[in-house]
């Protein structure tokens, strides 16, 4: 299957992990990595599956290379029926309130535009001790079962 | 191509300008350059001990080292070690992304007086900087001059319990000096407007949910929604933190009991007793470099070789994210520009340097540090210089 990794990155931490999900997948699947920033929603494909690496900044936002896909979910509501699509936030529970909130509302723009979701979201703490590759991999793992 | 370049400074601009040539042109040869035994700048010794999400960064510059094949030459200070104009001799380029370490001077009568520290000075002896000089006495009642986001990060420290600091990389000494402090009451001092304040929203946010915090506002933004309007709508703790804005000062004497300020308010010429004052109203050059002219330099083209990065180029504005924007696109240029020259030697400059450490080097003492961190901190810095230079060390231990 082949497998297509985008990023949504502020700091170059969620372009690192999605770099790191394509190596580890390389040899069994086809894979391919690309910025949100160069990516049109039209790009994703319902016969890929889609893996989202995204990160929040400051109060809860979009960081700054989601930022673009985002507006063009918003303006142009693409149809995104028939895509999958699995999220995986980068976030820092010191900031409680807001914690992921990157990922959440870009699963949720994605879900209003028809796409569906596969497994479940989950959010790596950088404030935590884990690496955010031991909690990804399994996780992605998990999905790819079921996909 | 094997171009040969030269980063200054092992910074988050250094490191960020480091990947992105890598990234473009795996064959570079790309060697970044500290004046200090260990890598990293400010994510290390600037970024909050408290924020350690935000020192995640540090492990895209490791692999830096560990993968991309950049090489780390610590303990090496341009200008003392190594002179600027024997490394442009050597290299095809040369970044300057050395920072600006050095407190903006207040620049107003008693600037100098004894119980006035910079916020530089001050977080570089919380982080346990090897250079930084000894925690000063704060007082009860501190006057902390300037809102940006050191300002807020000081105040944070200050305000924070023992509790709060938990899974920070604070070291016991810092910790035990906060809790020595018994502050109970700081005063924030900004010229500007409260709506114009430089701090990020997030961050007095952050301030307000602290449990002893209890944050006042003098001439206060205008609008119910401003992010310290409603940390002092939700803080109630027992120490107050109070904010003057459009306050502007003019000038410090020495009393018996410590500092008075002199400030203009829109109210008239106001005085305001402090046990101490802590400026955090930027940083500059500390003169090591003339900056100025390297500047000029650099910004004269192409036929210099030199780049500059960072704070070093744009002033002490801008954070983590704006570092990477603006490595990758100095990366761009400076590939544009850089004609290799082979008979450069590069690294070969630094064949059999005494003192000079590599990524290795500080790959044992981040384990070192990391092992020996007591159990509700992350890490244990090694504080002084010469236990940052002892590994290879205590490899028999």
């Amino acid at each position: 299957m082949k497998i297509a990794i985008y990023y949504g990155t502020e700091t170059g931490n969620a372009e690192m992990l999605a770099e790191d999900i394509a190596t580890e997948l390389e040899d069994a699947h086809e894979t391919s990595v690309a910025d949100l920033a160069e990516t049109a929603p039209e790009a994703l494909k319902a016969a890929e599956l889609n893996v989202i690496v995204c990160s929040s900044y400051d109060d809860g936002d979009f960081p700054a290379s989601a930022k673009p896909f985002v507006e063009k979910l918003n303006d142009e509501s693409p149809d995104l029926s028939g895509v999958r699509f699995a999220v995986f936030g980068l976030g820092d529970s010191e900031y409680e309130a807001t914690y992921g909130f990157g990922s959440m509302k870009l699963a949720d723009l994605l879900v209003a535009c028809g796409a569906t979701t596969l497994g479940e979201r989950i959010v790596h703490d950088a404030a935590g001790d884990d690496l955010p590759e031991d909690l990804a991999l399994p996780w992605l793992a998990g999905i790819l079962e079921t996909a | 191509m094997s171009a040969k370049i030269a980063i200054v400074g092992g910074g988050p601009s250094g490191c960020y300008t480091a990947q992105a040539l890598l990234k473009r042109a795996p064959d570079l040869e790309v060697d970044v350059i500290d004046a200090l035994p260990v890598p990293y700048g400010l994510v290390r010794y600037g970024v909050a001990a408290d924020h350690q999400g935000t020192k995640g960064v540090a492990r895209q510059f490791a692999r830096l080292f560990t993968r991309q094949k950049a090489q780390f030459f610590g303990n090496l200070r341009v200008g003392e070690d190594v002179s600027l104009d024997e490394l442009r001799a050597a290299y095809d380029a040369v970044v300057l992304a050395t920072g600006l370490s050095a407190d903006r001077p207040l620049g107003m009568p008693g600037e100098d007086l004894p119980g006035v520290i910079g916020a530089g000075a001050l977080t570089r002896a919380l982080y346990e900087h090897p250079d930084a000089t000894d925690l000063p006495h704060l007082g009860a009642t501190p006057v902390v001059i300037g809102t940006g986001n050191v300002a807020i990060d000081v105040l944070r420290l200050l305000a924070k319990t023992p509790a709060e600091l938990h899974g920070s990389d604070l070291g016991a000494g810092p910790s035990d000096w906060l809790a020595a402090q018994g502050i109970e009451r700081i005063t924030v001092i900004g010229r500007s407007p409260a709506a114009a304040a430089r701090f990020s929203p997030v961050m007095v946010k952050e301030l307000g949910e602290l449990s002893r915090a209890e944050i006042q506002v003098r001439h206060p933004a205008p609008e119910a929604e401003d992010a310290l309007n409603l940390a002092a709508a939700a803080s109630s703790g027992p120490l107050p933190i109070e904010f003057r804005f459009e306050t502007r000062p003019l000038a410090l004497e020495a009393t018996e009991s410590g500092l008075r300020l002199t400030v203009e308010t829109p109210e008239g010429e106001d005085r305001i007793d402090a046990s101490s004052v802590i400026s955090a109203i930027g940083f500059t050059c500390d003169g090591r470099l003339d900056r100025a002219g390297l500047l000029a330099e650099a910004e004269a083209g192409a036929a210099s070789r030199l780049y500059a990065a960072g704070w070093f180029r744009g002033g002490p504005t801008g954070a983590i994210p704006q570092c990477r924007e603006e490595g990758q696109a100095l990366a761009a240029r400076i590939l544009e520009e850089i004609s290799p020259d082979p008979a450069r030697p590069g690294r070969g400059l630094f064949a059999g340097r005494a003192g000079v450490v590599d990524f290795d080097h500080w790959q044992q003492i981040d384990a070192q540090e990391l092992a020996a961190a007591p159990e509700d901190r992350c890490r244990r810095k090694f504080a002084r210089r010469e236990d940052l230079l002892r590994p290879a060390l205590s490899q028999d231990e």
